[in-house]
């Protein structure tokens, strides 16, 4: 009593510690759960990089609505593939009911991509009554 | 000495292991840190519609910046009718627009149809640098005044 005993005649155990390595993988495997859907929901496009681009707080909320023109030309609203000459009735039946100011769309297309398709994808989205177009870019580092 | 002895008589240690709280807390930092780059940016653009009131003659003072593909080679550039350089572009833009205020400060950019996208986001990006407030996009039909 009192005193400490002396731990050297006790066998050492070899046994790792796998209980943080645990708890470390299990987190990843949340995070993982929660991000992967979404990530799924955008169409795979390399943006352009812009100097003067801003923040656009709204360009990821549930209604924003989001048109995607890829390198191959294929026109996407949201994740799904569209004819671009229904773009227009689907872009407005997704505005329908908002205000004529808040009327806007966000644009991800492609830098490679052909901009006659861009241009294409544009008239449709104006035939729709939106004049609010935010092109998406990658802000360059100063 | 022998194993353990009961145990009952060794003090319990009283301290909270911390260690898998900061192994986890790092863990959140490290993916927090990754996602925060993906806020999304953008350049705002206007697409301009059709006007009312088709007899209006449009302003001696619009701006249109023309993006010519050349068939394959390098783009040109052009504000209104002058060629520009593409390293002269921005600075003329900005020289342009810099006694603008308001409603003045528009332009308009046109691009051949067998661009390149990045050209004309380039184009727009330096209308930005410029601070040109409302930059419209002139599509086939925006020209054709459907």
């Amino acid at each position: 009593m009192g005193i400490n005993k002396r731990e050297e005649g006790k066998k050492v155990n070899s046994n790792i510690n796998v209980t943080p390595m645990v708890d470390v993988m299990l987190v990843l495997l949340i995070i993982f759960m929660v991000i992967t859907p979404m990530l799924n929901n955008k169409v795979n496009v390399e943006l352009p990089v812009a100097q003067a681009a801003t923040i656009q707080e709204d360009a990821n909320k549930e209604d924003s609505v989001q048109v995607a023109v890829t390198r191959d030309g294929k026109t996407y609203l949201g994740s799904d593939q569209v004819n671009v000459d229904d773009l227009g009735a689907k872009v407005a039946q997704k505005l329908e009911g908002k205000p004529e100011g808040q009327k806007q769309v966000y644009m991800r297309a492609d830098v490679r991509s052909n901009y006659g398709k861009v241009m294409d994808a544009v008239d449709q989205i104006r035939a729709a009554g939106v004049s609010q177009l935010v092109l998406l870019t990658e802000k360059k580092e100063e | 000495m022998g194993m353990g002895g009961g145990g009952g008589t060794d003090k319990a240690v009283s301290d909270i292991n911390v260690t898998p709280l900061i192994d986890v807390l790092l863990v959140l930092l490290i993916i927090f840190m990754v996602i925060v780059p993906l806020v999304p940016k953008g350049l705002n653009t206007l697409i301009p519609q059709p006007p009312k009131d088709k007899s209006a003659p449009p302003a001696d003072t619009t701006i249109v910046v023309s993006i010519t593909s050349n068939k394959g080679g390098l783009p040109g550039y052009k504000i209104n009718e002058d060629d520009f350089a593409k390293s002269a572009l921005e600075p003329k833009l900005a020289e342009i627009f810099s006694t603008r205020q308001g409603a003045d400060k528009t332009m308009f950019v046109k691009g051949d149809a067998d661009l390149d996208y990045r050209s004309v986001a380039e184009v727009i990006d330096m209308g930005h640098q410029a601070d040109v407030d409302n930059i419209g996009l002139i599509t086939p039909r925006v020209a054709a005044g459907q």
